[in-house]
């Protein structure tokens, strides 16, 4: 539990902030344990450990924002902030045009703590060493692989928020993560593999309990001899075609083409000069047609053990499910207290989060799923007579609208006459974001219904980055345009 | 800021250069800011943070290392933050490769710091916002921000290295958004006085102007003037691609093999210089090496990469001061890169082309082919059609894929002044406008 100083500095804070002027404040106090460990070709390349911890001070002053963040915990530098963070809305006052109104939130006294198995931090190094020195040693052991990357990443995030409206969350979110990476360096090309998914591998809200699932040894070899052979593999045709994805590809497509472009702070242009804004309009709600009947998208904050999984946000709405896309049609955005109200919601749902106690919260994704299908990966490949099975992200691009997309995977499989054939190097595909989704014909079933942790969405200035996750059965996808050449 | 001072730092260094270890390194940070963004043309999102990092790489029994970080220098914090690095230290298995710690060293001199920026205030940022505000028509809307910052380095090894600096740093970027175009400009200084945000305001509002109601172009082979920021966009991932040492060893770099051969066009000079009089970089690397400007391509040759203390060693070279701090796997990069300028104006580049594309700046670019250094991104803000040496109108955005080494040799032209611009999460680099033929667009958009 956060100690009677932490808990006597958010109140000090918005004691302070209500004083000088603020008709709203909420201070949240954040501290952050972090754990990181490296092995490259049989050598541990970096082991760290981090600690941070500050308050950050936010306040409406007649409709005006203003904040101010501290890593100096004492009472005379959060009256300092909390003042600062006034003086900061006032600043911003004769440059505004619309007073920010925040949707109504019933204010609760609540902990939340991520269920896990095993405290990673309570493991000792030794034993995380040696996992990952092993899963190198069997990367190293096939001929022809150049480099063997393994690592892991923990996370431990202990918050408590403080509002003037009487809520006061604490919330204890553990986070991890481990993966390795095969590397077939060539005079031209280098070839890669991940597993269990490329950007440092699977990620989760769980203890150390996920780190053994992951069975990183035992798929090392497998993913060596897969980046050596892509040297040999035919490079992927270019044309149009059917493609299938597999969940690690079809994870990314969801966060840049449905996540972002349904944030409703970059569909009000509040992100419009930095990361873009959206070709989803307030109006499309519930009459856009998205995707195929085949999909339908949720927003869980809920879904246990997934990586974007919280209690509450960091407004202090509860976190929720949610229907965004329902078989095909656009039903609502994912929103904030500031943002709801302006397309005539009521409540936030609950979107919200900073990725540190220096910065303000953004609406940012929690765990956006692509629900599942009635088909199988086996069905939608034998019923496929010709076409591409695409595997495990490694390049990803998408206009400043979210429209325009062009996605690289690490290695692809031809499909022909309804079997896999040849592996194929350089696997791409691009498209257009309405085009594509309402090309899907099939998805697979819950039992292959996979959660991937995204450890790296970037947002925001001060840029902010959010662990977030998607789950995606297998989807197929006709007519798209595959092996896009520089 | 108040600034902390030399002297704090080496308050909490004493504790954490402590017994027990064969020898540590510390590294922190004081920084404090303000970003103030604005959108719809109002502030949005006003913010401030004052932070403190210290951390401490300790080294026991001559090559096993431990890193821990912390914010807090006081006394216990730091003690405890030595603590987790020899714990660390402990348990890790011996490294063959660790280089031992840099030694005293006597850096470039360099007047980083400005009081004005330092002190800026929440009303003289807005005042800034006002400025550009002022320059726009009421059917544009703006968007952008206007950033200070205050920092101070200090780096103490037992070896007796020690480095401190004090630095200050401010940008503004602005955007134009009009019903079907936009425009952007974006400029980064050491000091809030040489930002000219009417100029940049201008600049953006111009640019939506002219590309009013844009007409459909087709994906192809285009010659393009790329303006400073579509210029830096290919910097910067170069930067990441192959110009540092552990890239370049491990074979994966575009520079491997290649030194001593012509692999630009002969106009093309890319250099690493943080300590330029208008860069924005230190007078030492975070592991305490001096700075020093490499040259990294020389009239189209590759020259060098840059080394940092652990790739230098494996190298048989000497660091060149890029290291970042560790434990660092990624190996040193050019935090401070430049392309150098060439002898025209972007208005000659423009003149001598009778049909191509102008690309004011990239959008979320991403690497295709890491070695054959194939891009692949969109245009945004800006994307003109030129015909008979002239803008002849605005044109909907486009999606590149495209080599970066071969659009660096297929270049007809370098504009002759130089600008500072920032790419989507990445740190910013200085570059001209270029003019480049062949390059390829693979995919139109409708907007």
């Amino acid at each position: 539990m956060v100690d009677d100083e932490v808990r006597a500095l958010t109140e000090r804070a918005l004691d302070v902030a209500r004083s000088v002027g603020a008709s709203y404040a909420d201070a949240r106090y954040l501290a952050e344990d972090s754990e990181s460990i490296d092995v490259e070709n049989g050598r541990v390349e970096g082991v760290s450990r981090g600690s941070d911890a500050g308050i950050g001070v936010r306040v409406l002053v007649d409709g005006a924002w203003g904040f101010a963040g501290t890593a100096l915990m004492d009472p005379k530098e959060i009256e300092r902030v909390a003042g600062l963070a006034v003086e900061i809305a006032r600043s911003s006052r004769p440059l505004l045009r619309t007073p920010v109104v925040l949707a109504d939130e019933q204010p609760v006294e609540a902990f939340w703590e991520t269920p896990i198995e095993e405290d990673p931090f309570a493991v000792s190094l030794d034993e995380k060493i040696d996992l990952l020195l092993k899963a190198s040693a069997e990367l190293q052991s096939v001929q022809g692989l150049t480099i063997a990357q393994s690592s892991m990443d923990f996370w431990r995030r202990h918050s408590f928020l403080a509002t003037s409206e009487g809520a006061r969350i604490e919330q204890i979110i553990t986070q991890s993560g481990a993966g390795i990476v095969a590397l077939a360096v060539g005079d031209r090309e280098v070839q890669q593999r991940s597993f269990p998914n490329s950007f440092r591998g699977h990620f989760a809200c769980k203890g150390y309990e996920h780190i053994r699932s992951l069975d990183l040894a035992e798929n090392a070899a497998r993913i060596a001899e897969e980046a050596v052979a892509l040297h040999k593999a035919p490079e992927c045709p270019s044309g149009r075609t059917t493609i299938v994805l597999d969940p690690n590809q079809l994870c990314l497509q969801v966060h840049e083409s449905v996540g972002h472009p349904l944030e409703l702070d970059r569909v009000l242009g509040m992100e419009a000069a930095y990361a873009g804004t959206s070709f989803v309009k307030p109006d499309d709600r519930g009459s856009l047609r998205y995707g195929s009947d085949q999909i339908t998208i949720t927003c869980d904050s809920t879904l246990p053990g997934a990586l974007g999984s919280y209690g509450y946000d960091d407004e202090g709405v509860p976190s929720r499910r949610e229907v965004l896309i329902e078989n095909g049609v656009f039903q609502r955005f994912l929103s904030s207290r500031e943002t709801a109200p302006v397309i005539g919601e009521t409540r936030s749902n609950g979107t919200m989060r900073a990725d540190g106690w220096g910065v303000i919260p953004l609406i940012r994704m929690p765990n956006i799923n692509l629900e599942p299908g009635t088909s199988s990966l086996e069905e939608m490949i034998g019923t496929t007579d010709d076409g591409i099975f695409m595997s495990t992200n490694i390049s990803w691009s998408i206009d400043d609208k979210r429209t325009n997309f062009q996605f690289g995977t690490e290695i692809a499989w031809e499909i022909k006459k309804g079997t896999l054939g040849r592996m194929l190097r350089n696997p791409n595909y691009a498209g257009k974001t309405v085009e594509f989704w309402s090309s899907c014909d099939a998805l697979g079933g819950k039992d292959e219904w996979k959660v991937y942790g995204t450890p790296n969405c970037g947002k925001g200035q001060p840029a902010q980055v959010a662990r977030v996750a998607h789950g995606t059965s297998p989807g197929r996808f006709r007519d798209v345009q595959v092996g896009v050449r520089g | 800021m108040t600034l902390l001072g030399q002297d704090r730092f080496e308050d909490a260094a004493r504790i954490a250069l402590g017994d027990g270890v064969d020898a540590a390194l510390v590294l922190a940070f004081h920084s404090a800011g303000g970003l103030t963004r604005f959108a719809s043309s109002q502030i949005h999102q006003n913010t401030w943070r004052e932070t403190v990092a210290i951390s401490v790489m300790a080294v026991v029994d001559g090559n096993r290392v431990g890193v821990a970080a912390g914010s807090s220098l006081e006394p216990d914090a730091v003690r405890s933050t030595l603590q987790a690095a020899k714990a660390i230290a402990a348990v890790t298995p011996a490294n063959p490769d660790f280089p031992g710690l840099a030694g005293p060293a006597s850096y470039p001199a360099a007047n980083l710091w400005d009081d004005a920026t330092a002190e800026t205030t929440p009303a003289e940022r807005a005042d800034g916002v006002a400025r550009a505000l002022e320059e726009f028509p009421s059917n544009i809307d703006a968007a952008g921000y206007i950033e200070t910052t205050a920092n101070e380095v200090f780096i103490a090894g037992s070896t007796g290295l020690r480095a401190y600096a004090t630095s200050t740093q401010a940008g503004c970027s602005v955007m134009a958004i009009a019903q079907n175009s936009s425009g952007f400009a974006e400029s980064v200084e050491r000091k809030l006085g040489a930002l000219d945000v009417p100029v940049l305001a201008e600049r953006a509002v111009k640019k939506a102007e002219l590309g009013r109601d844009p007409a459909d172009v087709e994906p192809g082979a285009y010659t393009v003037i790329l303006e400073p920021a579509a210029t830096s966009t290919l910097l910067q991932f170069l930067a990441f691609l192959g110009f540092g040492g552990k890239a370049f060893l491990e074979g994966r770099s575009f520079m491997t093999g290649k030194i001593g051969e012509k692999i630009m066009e002969q106009k093309i000079t890319i250099v690493d210089d943080p300590i330029a009089s208008d860069a924005l970089g230190l007078p030492f690397d975070f592991e305490g090496t001096p700075s020093s400007r490499v040259v990294l391509i020389d009239k189209g040759v590759a020259k060098d990469v840059v080394w940092d203390r652990t790739t230098a060693k494996k190298a048989g070279r000497e660091s060149t001061g890029h290291g970042l701090p560790p434990p660092n796997t990624m190996g040193p990069l050019p935090l401070n890169l430049r392309m150098e300028p060439g002898d025209q104006s972007l208005e000659q580049l423009v003149a001598s082309t009778d049909r191509g594309l102008l690309v004011t700046r990239f959008h979320y670019s991403n690497v295709v082919s890491e070695k054959e250094t194939v891009l692949t991104g969109m245009t945004r803000d800006g994307t003109f059609a030129i015909e008979d040496g002239k803008l002849a109108r605005g044109v909907k955005n486009l999606r590149f894929t495209q080599n970066a080494v071969e659009a660096l040799s297929n270049v007809e032209g370098v504009g002759d002044t130089t600008e500072t611009s920032t790419e989507l999460f990445f740190g910013g680099s200085r570059a001209p406008a270029i003019k480049v033929r062949d390059f390829k667009f693979s995919s139109a958009t409708t907007h």
